[in-house]
């Protein structure tokens, strides 16, 4: 991930001002500046959505309350679950208006400048960075792929047995309960190893095969399973850079490999792509 | 490219932008590809933000469930 930090940032904007907040880029065509996006609603208490223009780059830009898009703010929205979604959605929507039409290199959430000259400059001065950005993800979508571990089986089931007892059992005079139970409780531990191993290797063969569909792709982070309220095991988070000619094809192998392995895999998609706009 | 000069009012065929669950929504808008960056510091890629403040939303950052490759993730 690149973060560059140029001088000309600020810790905060002046509160009674409004600042320009960049949704996405996209190139300069006699199409774009045709466009009428009244009907786009953009972030929360902002001004109309509009395009910014400079000679080969458009933006899609809305003026906002200066004092609703501070650090300060943001981290107490941060915070907040439905604020968050409500920010995350409106942004979301506007990308996805703009990508609807053209290619279009989509900015992260809250990516905001002083003013309209200031985004301008930006578009200018990092023009071949937009443009690389959009030939690299033209006429391609990001397809986001999630596999979880298959369902745990029962304890008592008969594969498990061999385990309970994986060493001393034979020739020994019958354990008491004591190491009945210890040696159940290593049996369930070395299940569950098992288990995780297995699912991550399926992890690792569905993210090889989709890789062999794709321009590029990324792991993400895995969703853990206490705090998302879902308590299937997520094993693979990635996604994927796809030819907009092979999207089938990906949904097809999907659900190959969904039967071939009895792994949970979602597939979700086509996305604006966010995941590949960046350097690498 | 060849695209009509169309109203953006009209349906959008492109990325599912309702029915898109938040955590999958934040993986992608959080950050994960930085073309430039802004004037204006708000620090949401930051991880330790992340991690402090979406802690009981994001559990891609639950530290108690790491990802096991190391090649990382988007914050």
């Amino acid at each position: 991930m690149t973060t560059q930090h140029s001088d000309s940032r600020a810790a905060s904007a002046r509160p009674d001002e409004g600042v320009t907040y960049v949704f996405a880029v996209c190139r300069s065509t006699r199409a774009t500046s045709a466009w009428n996006v009244t009907g786009v609603t953009g972030m929360p208490g902002g001004e109309a959505v509009r395009l910014l223009s400079s000679d080969l780059l458009t933006a899609v830009v809305q003026t906002v309350p200066g004092s609703d898009f501070t650090d300060t703010v943001w981290q107490r929205r941060l915070a907040d679950r439905d604020e968050i979604e409500r920010y995350a959605r409106a942004h979301h929507s506007v990308v996805s208006a703009v990508a609807a039409h053209t290619a279009v290199v989509p900015l992260p959430l809250a990516t905001l400048y002083h003013d309209d000259t200031r985004a301008r400059q930006v578009l200018d001065h990092e023009s071949d960075r937009f443009h690389a950005a959009l030939k690299r993800i033209a006429h391609h979508a990001e397809w986001g792929v999630k596999v979880y571990e298959p369902s745990t089986p029962e304890p008592s089931q008969a594969h498990g047995e061999s385990v309970l007892q994986p060493d001393g059992g034979r020739g020994a005079p019958a354990p008491g309960a004591g190491l009945a139970y210890l040696n159940r409780k290593r049996g369930v531990q070395v299940q569950r190893e098992k288990r995780r191993e297995q699912a991550l290797a399926v992890a690792d063969s569905v993210d090889a095969e989709l890789r062999g569909l794709a321009a590029a792709s990324r792991r993400l982070r895995t969703h853990g399973a206490a705090l998302s309220g879902d308590q299937r095991v997520h094993v693979l988070n990635a996604t994927y850079l796809v030819a907009d000619g092979r999207a089938d094809q990906v949904r097809l192998l999907v659900e190959t490999l969904e039967e071939r392995t009895g792994a949970r895999i979602e597939l979700s998609g086509p996305w604006v792509p966010y995941s590949f706009v960046g350097e690498a | 490219m060849a695209h009509d000069v169309v109203p953006w009012d009209g349906p959008e065929p492109l990325s599912g932008p309702l029915g898109v669950p938040l955590v999958d929504l934040l993986d992608r808008v959080l950050a994960t590809g930085v073309v430039v960056s802004g004037d204006l510091v708000i620090a949401i890629a930051d991880v330790p933000l992340v991690r402090v403040s979406l802690h009981a939303l994001l559990s891609s950052v639950n530290e108690r469930v790491p990802c096991p490759w190391s090649d990382g993730g988007p914050l």
